[in-house]
């Protein structure tokens, strides 16, 4: 087992990966969690099966700017790269904030529209955010966390840079299916990769991602 | 320029809305007295309205007339029958009366002073080359503009130049946007030029330094890219220069230099973002530089800024050794992100490129390093992804103040270590 520095590079990948996916499995309208500081970083390189990161971390919720959780996580990125996303686990230290409360304010206001909803550029080129859209730019971002880790390695370090496009899905049972393309922005190569995903939400049942693809590079034009 | 004081009277007829369409303006000479004779009379005819700048006084001294259109041939024709010789001066009255009156709403608009610009918005490209002619006005003795070269499209490179005379200080470089797509660089150069111009002779840090020590600072490095990423794609990064074969356009600027060219953390590939281009500094933007520094002989830092990650780092990013100066680089890196955090909490990493990062070949600032330039230094400023790239505008001021004691930290250092 290697101790690292908690700001080195591999270290901040892991614990950007492990952030992405807490930010998935905890997510919604009303909860954004991102990474606020790497504690403690160690590597265990395992024969035959990969590179194990134990990670210490500090998250933030975007709502509660003052109110960090502390959590553990262990990232096991697989051999061979591209196989298999990789292993992630993680341990919540104390409780999470309930946002039951926003969460179905957010899902109302939006049921209760009269046609499905569709935007395009969030935030736009001056980083605005209009107050109606920010809940559908929480989602986008809590559902990208499943997208990065699925396609997160060793060498990579993905954030959702944009959303190009929104447009709800009719339904006709309870839950809200949003139809986005985001641009990611991958830290190492510099890219810029659109992406499309397929994303139910419902207060009661959490964040899922039903569908997503790569686009075409051009696809941005 | 005589026209121009010429003029303020023609400007008052101007406003009272009399046109001079077609009206043009003749420098005549007349050789003997005979001649000076023939204009005077000339002048005396009611008729044709000619109206002279300048008198005929003597031979060989030249005489000013302004022609009205309808009377232009009449003129002509006899000036020529008496061999008086003559050239044209203002070919139409008018349209310089338009250009001028358009001149005169511009400095109007640039005599707005420096320091009410809306730090607190991003800017077109031409609104910020604007500005800085405003900054230069304003403090004509601390600050001038160079122009370093063209950008590939042909759009100057502008470089402020902060000094209080001396031959060939000690220099400190510094440049934002590069990247294109990194508006709060941009921004922050803005912010940062007009802080260094407005507290020199008031803050005794500022003083002393700029007493010292020559600021060069460019603020958009990548011309091309920045209005790019206004009309057409946001997240443009690269130059805009046409690569030959590929269908793909631009070049990193950031991985074009002449240190670890072409190794491994940078792409061969044209329509890779991190594509190192043909050759080092085949960029315009990039030699640019690389000639001005080179040339200078005496910069002793250079501050490369970047956003975003919320870092500030130094060399390698080429390889993973570290540089011979780690100890003092690392430690100045950590006493300045220490102020920079003093300010609004926000945290920053430090380390080396390679380290902190990833490894890149090719940057401005290894080459910086391996030529000399001892403190050599990259900014990647806020935030850490929540925004990235399209940090929104209200935070443009807090990042430009929260950078400046760290940006003070280098250069101060910089200003109590010669070498």
């Amino acid at each position: 087992m290697t101790e690292l520095p908690p700001t080195h590079s591999q270290a901040t990948r892991a614990a950007a990966l492990a952030a992405a996916y807490i930010r998935y499995r905890h997510g919604s309208p009303g909860r954004g969690l991102v990474l606020r500081a790497v504690h403690r970083a160690r590597r265990q390189d395992i024969d035959g099966v990969g590179h194990k990161y134990h990670l210490e971390l500090v998250l933030e919720d975007i709502f509660g700017k003052d109110s960090t959780v502390n959590c553990t996580a262990e990232v096991l990125y697989h051999l061979g790269n591209k196989i298999s996303a990789p292993d992630v686990q993680f341990t919540i230290e104390g409780e999470l904030k309930n946002t039951d409360e926003a969460d179905n304010i957010c899902y109302n206001r939006i049921k209760s529209l009269k046609k499905e909803l569709e935007a395009e550029n969030i935030p736009d080129s001056f980083g605005n955010v209009s107050p109606e859209m920010e809940p559908i730019r929480v989602l986008a971002w809590v559902a990208s966390g499943y997208v990065v880790w699925q396609n997160s390695t060793e060498n990579t370090k993905y954030q959702l840079a944009q959303i190009k496009h929104v447009k709800q899905v009719k339904r006709s049972d309870e839950y809200l299916e949003f139809d986005y393309t985001i641009l990611l922005h991958e830290n190492v190569s510099q890219e810029i990769i659109p992406w499309q995903m397929t994303v139910l939400w419902h207060p009661q049942h959490g964040v899922e991602v039903t569908q997503n693809s790569p686009q075409p590079k051009h696809a941005l034009d | 320029m005589k026209v121009l004081l010429v003029f303020s009277t023609i400007v008052v007829v101007a406003f009272s809305e009399q046109l001079f369409v077609g009206d043009q303006v003749l420098r005549v000479t007349a050789t003997d007295e005979e001649q000076i004779a023939l204009l005077r009379e000339l002048g005396e005819r009611v008729e044709l309205q000619v109206d002279f700048w300048r008198d005929p006084t003597k031979p060989g001294r030249p005489a000013d007339l302004r022609v009205p259109f309808p009377s232009l041939q009449a003129v002509k024709i006899f000036l020529e029958s008496h061999g008086i010789s003559y050239s044209i001066m203002i070919e139409d009255v008018q349209q310089l009366l338009d250009e001028e009156k358009e001149t005169m709403m511009l400095s109007r608009r640039m005599e707005r002073s420096a320091n009410t610009f809306s730090f607190d918005s991003y800017h077109t490209l031409d609104e910020i080359y604007s500005w800085m002619d405003t900054l230069v006005a304003d403090h004509p003795n601390l600050v001038s503009k160079i122009q370093i070269g063209e950008s590939y499209e042909k759009r100057p490179l502008y470089v402020l130049k902060f000094s209080t005379g001396g031959s060939g200080r000690p220099a400190i470089w510094l440049d934002t946007g590069i990247h294109s797509r990194e508006w709060v660089t941009q921004a922050t150069g803005v912010w940062t030029a007009n802080k260094l111009a407005e507290d020199y002779g008031h803050d005794p840090t500022v003083t002393s330094l700029l007493d010292t020590l020559d600021i060069f600072f460019e603020i958009v490095t990548n011309p091309d890219g920045y209005a790019f990423t206004h009309s057409s794609n946001r997240l443009w990064r690269k130059t805009r220069s046409i690569n030959a074969g590929s269908s793909c356009i631009g070049v990193d600027p950031n991985r074009n230099w002449d240190a670890g060219f072409g190794d491994s953390g940078s792409s061969s590939n044209p329509c890779s973002e991190t594509y190192h281009g043909p050759y080092a500094h085949s960029e315009s933007e990039v030699k640019s530089i690389v000639d001005f520094i080179l040339g200078h002989g005496n910069v002793k830092a250079l501050i490369s800024i970047h956003s975003y990650s919320q870092m500030l780092m130094f060399p390698y990013g080429y390889k993973r050794t570290p540089a011979p100066d780690y100890e003092e680089l690392n430690e100045l890196a950590k006493n300045a992100v220490n102020d920079l955090a003093a300010v609004y909490g926000t945290e920053y990493t430090y380390g080396s490129i390679a380290d902190t990062i990833y490894l890149a070949a090719g940057t401005t600032v290894d080459w910086a390093y391996e030529n000399g330039v001892k403190y050599s230094y990259t900014f990647e400023l806020r935030d850490t992804g929540r925004y990235g790239f399209l940090l929104p505008s209200s935070q443009i001021i807090p990042t430009a103040e929260e950078t400046w004691p760290a940006l003070l930290d280098i250069m101060v250092h910089v200003q109590q270590h010669p070498y």
